[in-house]
């Protein structure tokens, strides 16, 4: 290898500097450019259409069974037909326990956010933890511009995956429900809804992941809070539920997954916030842990 | 152009730099010289606003760099060989590097193969070396044609070739009319390369001055006598308010007073001298002098008196 040679300065005059565009292909190129990436991507899709396709099962066969039954379960042998219900009845009747057709596209977007969330903390925490972000700070040094870029990336990439996840998923389950008799179109109400709405809530989660890890500074760190965030808080404050007096069951409505869940979900419900109720929660959240994190990733040394 | 003017950082109770004032001129090679902990890494941070000032100034042409809107092209620093992302390729990062500022691929490959990364640039970073990294971190500080080129310990773990070719990039640059500003706190390496030199020490400017004269200042015309008679000629010189020093047979060290003089000394009382020779000083002792109050970390004398239990243990052990 020969280090002889002289640098010539030709080549990088006639630049036009840093930009927000060339900030934006730089953490492109950054995102695109590790393999975990795209691993985590790849699983994150599985998962949801993985996840879609049993919920598809399960959604038909407790359709079916409602059907035979009746909404209340299995009654004795040889009870009167007259139980029976319809093909929409029985649907509209799972519904109501929130087992709903028109949310097959996106039932696994739990395990989605769980990964495509993880993947959000990693992006901005691997770097304080190799020192990758030094360079990025040197070559950026308002800082900001370097978070924002990152965050359109994520929201971008996350928002077109779980697009294609929940519109792949809703294909796979047309077959799968028509054996069940049930007919599953674009034109059945809240289809379209949750195939649009569902890359909303995982880009949320992986906004929220990113500032985590952005505030945070560590992946182990910042995974653990989101998991907290996303899945313990709701555990929690279900148990809350079993405390006397109104003022608790409602509380678990205002934690982040179940109010970003009821934005998936359309029409009311009784004793609960309405969808768009549930979606400016949850934004509320998003900006509760960005902001902080904007501010301290400005303020502190890198 | 460097400018720093009352910097300090303080982390805690602990202070990291103490109010410095300097200037880093274009044009030359500046060292920046002192020995661990002493500070130059957190100055150098503070040069391109990864740390903070806790107070003062330090502005790169005129400007804070984060108010430049090419960065890359104002300062080009190796703060860290590390400050890479172990699993990317040496050529995604400078890539990603790059598009910041627009820089074309054709200037990532002429950096890749200035440095001598060709044939590993499309490998994980977190494989190399702490050479190859240094490599890496010397090509992403070039990508923008700096102004500027900041290199923190720049030859730590170069081989020979590597060292030699940092030196010569480094001298090349500033006779380009380049701000080229290095530290080490590896004296020989200074006296190789540096053309005005910066010593720091617990967070304060100890020297700023050419290398020249940092050599002349401390160096107090010392002259080594041989003589016959050392206790005779010693006697006579030290009546004169000259310090002296015998440290081998027939030999005297000799400083404040020039060759001539001891020779007519010498001449008037008769005493037989047949080596005189000026002894110049090694910037390794200019070194060592100026920065021997300023150490942080002492390493500790391995004396007997160390082997010796600690009086609370001889306690135990009487008992």
């Amino acid at each position: 290898m020969s280090t002889t040679t002289i640098p010539a300065p030709s080549a990088a005059a006639g630049t036009t500097g840093l930009t927000f565009l060339g900030v934006l292909r730089s953490e492109w190129i950054k995102f695109r450019s590790l393999r975990s990436t795209q691993l985590l991507l790849l699983f994150t899709f599985v998962a949801v259409v993985g996840v879609g396709i049993i919920a598809a099962f399960l959604r038909g066969t407790i359709i079916d069974q409602i059907m035979k039954f009746g909404a209340t379960g299995p009654t004795e042998p040889g009870a009167p037909a007259g139980h029976q219900l319809t093909l929409e009845q029985a649907i509209d009747a799972a519904n109501a326990q929130g087992i709903s057709i028109y949310g097959i596209p996106i039932a696994g977007l739990q395990l989605g956010i769980l990964v495509l969330g993880a993947l959000a903390v990693l992006l901005i925490a691997s770097e304080f933890g190799t020192g990758m972000v030094r360079s990025t700070m040197t070559a950026v040094p308002k800082r900001l511009p370097a978070f924002f870029a990152k965050a359109i990336v994520l929201v971008v990439v996350s928002y077109v995956l779980t697009l294609v996840a929940a519109f792949v998923t809703f294909l796979i389950s047309i077959p799968i429900l028509h054996g069940y008799g049930i007919d599953m179109s674009l034109g059945r109400d809240g289809v379209v809804y949750t195939i649009l709405m569902g890359g909303v809530y995982v880009a949320g989660v992986a906004l929220t992941g990113l500032s985590l890890g952005t505030l945070i500074r560590s992946s182990a760190g910042g995974i653990i809070v989101l998991v907290a965030l996303f899945f313990l808080l709701e555990i929690g404050t279900s148990l809350l539920g079993l405390v006397p007096g109104d003022f608790w069951k409602y509380v678990g409505q205002y934690v982040p997954s179940v109010a970003g869940g009821r934005m998936l979900e359309i029409g009311d419900k009784a004793a609960f916030i309405s969808p768009l109720s549930g979606g400016l929660i949850f934004l509320g959240w998003i900006v509760l842990v960005t902001v902080p994190a904007v501010i301290t990733l400005k303020t502190r040394d890198v | 152009m460097i400018e720093a003017v009352n910097l300090a950082k303080h982390y805690g109770a602990k202070t990291a730099v103490g109010g410095v004032t300097f200037t880093v001129k274009p044009g030359m090679v500046t060292g920046f010289l002192g020995p661990n902990g002493a500070g130059k890494s957190t100055t150098m941070r503070m040069i391109v606003g990864l740390d903070k000032p806790s107070a003062g100034t330090i502005t790169v042409n005129g400007k804070p760099y984060a108010k430049h809107h090419d960065p890359l092209h104002q300062v080009g620093a190796l703060l860290d060989a590390k400050a890479v992302h172990t699993s990317r390729s040496a050529y995604n990062h400078l890539l990603a590097m790059a598009a910041t500022h627009n820089i074309p691929t054709s200037r990532v490959n002429e950096v890749i193969d200035m440095t001598g990364l060709a044939a590993v640039a499309k490998k994980k970073a977190g494989g190399f070396s702490l050479g190859m990294g240094q490599r890496l971190g010397i090509a992403s500080a070039l990508l923008g044609d700096p102004q500027t080129l900041i290199l923190d310990e720049p030859v730590n773990g170069l081989d020979p070739e590597g060292v030699l070719w940092v030196r010569n990039l480094a001298k090349h640059l500033a006779g380009q009319g380049k701000t080229v500003f290095l530290s080490s706190h590896l004296m020989s390496e200074m006296a190789q390369t540096a053309d005005h030199l910066i010593v720091i020490g617990r967070g304060q400017i100890i020297a700023d001055a050419p290398i020249a004269t940092i050599l002349a200042g401390s160096q107090q015309a010392r002259v080594r006598v041989r003589t016959a008679d050392t206790a005779r000629l010693g006697q006579l010189l030290s009546a004169n308010g000259v310090q002296v020093q015998n440290n081998e047979r027939e030999t005297l060290e000799v400083s404040g007073v020039d060759s001539r003089q001891i020779a007519q000394v010498a001449l008037e009382n008769q005493v037989l001298v047949y080596e005189l020779t000026p002894l110049t000083t090694s910037l390794e002792e200019a070194y060592f002098d100026l920065t021997k109050d300023s150490v942080e970390y002492h390493s500790q004398e391995f004396d007997d008196a160390a082997a010796e239990p600690a009086p609370a243990l001889k306690g135990l052990q009487k008992r």
